[in-house]
């Protein structure tokens, strides 16, 4: 019995100690995961973007707002600006959104509803938290799957499966354990641009209530809860609600 | 894994129902069913309907069943580790869920190779006792 058990212990630890070993292999570097997934989200990007620019308003003095607020973002943490292509784009909706290849996409409606710049910091600093997170491509993969995302950049597929990725991105939520690690990653990015994350918190809040109006607040109703958001974002910015 | 002698001469019935106990595990894998349990529930089935069989037969099927039954419990962590990569955004392909993957099949085709090779043997009348799995057999499976 005692040597069975020996043996057990030791089948347990063969197994453990190959896995360890194999586990020191780089074997994303080796199969080139991350360049051919760059790769990707690069033409990728390109091309969802191409059937979308003509709608792209790139100044006036909203787009400055947002340009502003985005470079004092990337600026408190040290994030690349040129690597991120912000579109202002005319549009009633309550919406914004990150697509592949850092482009960020943000709807004059949002613009309009925000009462405060760190109110929209807040939203630009949750889809930088995206992009950095390397959530688009993540979501896409798991959504459309690998093969039918690089027949879309090889030209096997049509316009069709742009449009499900362009849909897929602009109105649903990432997995919910997705979305509050960029809302905490947003709270960083504030804090450390020193900016105010309970104008991200009251922001939210104020749709979550705003939520039944006319006006479709797609960048809400599409994510978690936005008062439980708010909730936790305020925890992680150690502030209290009023 | 040696050669041992058995308590007695198998005859030849035995010696093709013992065969088989390991010929069923291995059924599943050629009929392509990728699910961990398919091998295991086979080979099960193929022990509980030789349970009343010979001490040799049973000692066999008692064997192939222990060796499926460990396979099975590194497999299920594999299968669902896979499915979590294809379904959830949270989990994705990284170097631990590859060398797992790589540790696994490892396994599986040795197991394979040495179900193969004592399905043989045993079908020619040698007794094959595996290391670990076949004192494992003995304190389970009395004549």
């Amino acid at each position: 019995m005692k040597k069975s058990l020996f043996q057990a212990l030791l089948l347990i630890l063969i197994f453990a100690g190959i896995f360890y070993g194999l586990s020191q292999v780089n074997w994303m570097k080796l199969f080139r995961v991350e360049k051919v997934t760059d790769a990707l989200e690069k033409q990728l990007g390109d091309m969802v973007w191409s059937d979308m620019e003509k709608k792209s308003i790139e100044s006036g003095p909203e787009y400055k707002k947002l340009d502003s607020v985005l470079n004092a973002i990337c600026k408190g943490n040290g994030l690349n600006r040129d690597e991120i292509k912000l579109h202002l784009m005319e549009d009633a909706e309550v919406n914004a959104f990150a697509l592949p290849d850092h482009h960020m996409v943000v709807y004059t409606g949002l613009i309009k509803e925000a009462k405060s710049n760190d109110e929209i910091a807040g939203v630009l600093a949750h889809e930088i938290a995206h992009m950095e997170l390397k959530h688009v491509m993540k979501k896409l993969v798991k959504q459309i799957g690998y093969s039918i995302l690089i027949s879309i950049t090889t030209g096997d597929a049509g316009g069709e499966v742009i449009k499900e990725v362009l849909g897929i991105l602009t109105s649903s939520a990432y997995d919910r354990s997705l979305e509050k690690d960029a809302d905490l990653k947003a709270v960083e990015y504030l804090k450390n641009a020193k900016l105010d994350v309970k104008a991200f918190a009251d922001f939210l809040y104020r749709l979550g209530e705003e939520n039944e109006g006319a006006v479709p607040l797609t960048w809400i109703s599409t994510h978690p809860d936005p008062k439980e958001r708010a909730k936790y974002i305020l925890k992680e910015g150690q502030m209290t609600r009023k | 894994m040696k050669e041992q002698n058995f308590s007695y001469v198998p005859d030849e019935q035995e010696l093709e129902k013992a065969s088989n106990g390991y010929i069923m595990s291995l059924v599943a894998v050629v009929v392509g069913l990728p699910l961990p349990v398919i091998n295991l529930l086979a080979t099960f089935v193929f022990f509980l309907a030789n349970r009343r069989s010979t001490y040799f037969v049973r000692w066999h099927c008692t064997q192939a069943l222990l060796s499926q039954f460990s396979l099975f419990l590194v497999n299920t962590v594999g299968f669902w580790w896979t499915l979590s990569v294809l379904f959830r955004e949270d989990v994705e392909i990284s170097n631990p869920y590859i060398a797992y993957i790589a540790t696994v099949l490892c396994f599986n085709i040795g197991e394979l190779v040495l179900t193969i090779y004592t399905a043989i043997k045993t079908r020619k009348g040698e007794h094959i006792s595996w290391w670990f799995y076949g004192p494992l057999t003995n304190l389970i499976c009395k004549s």
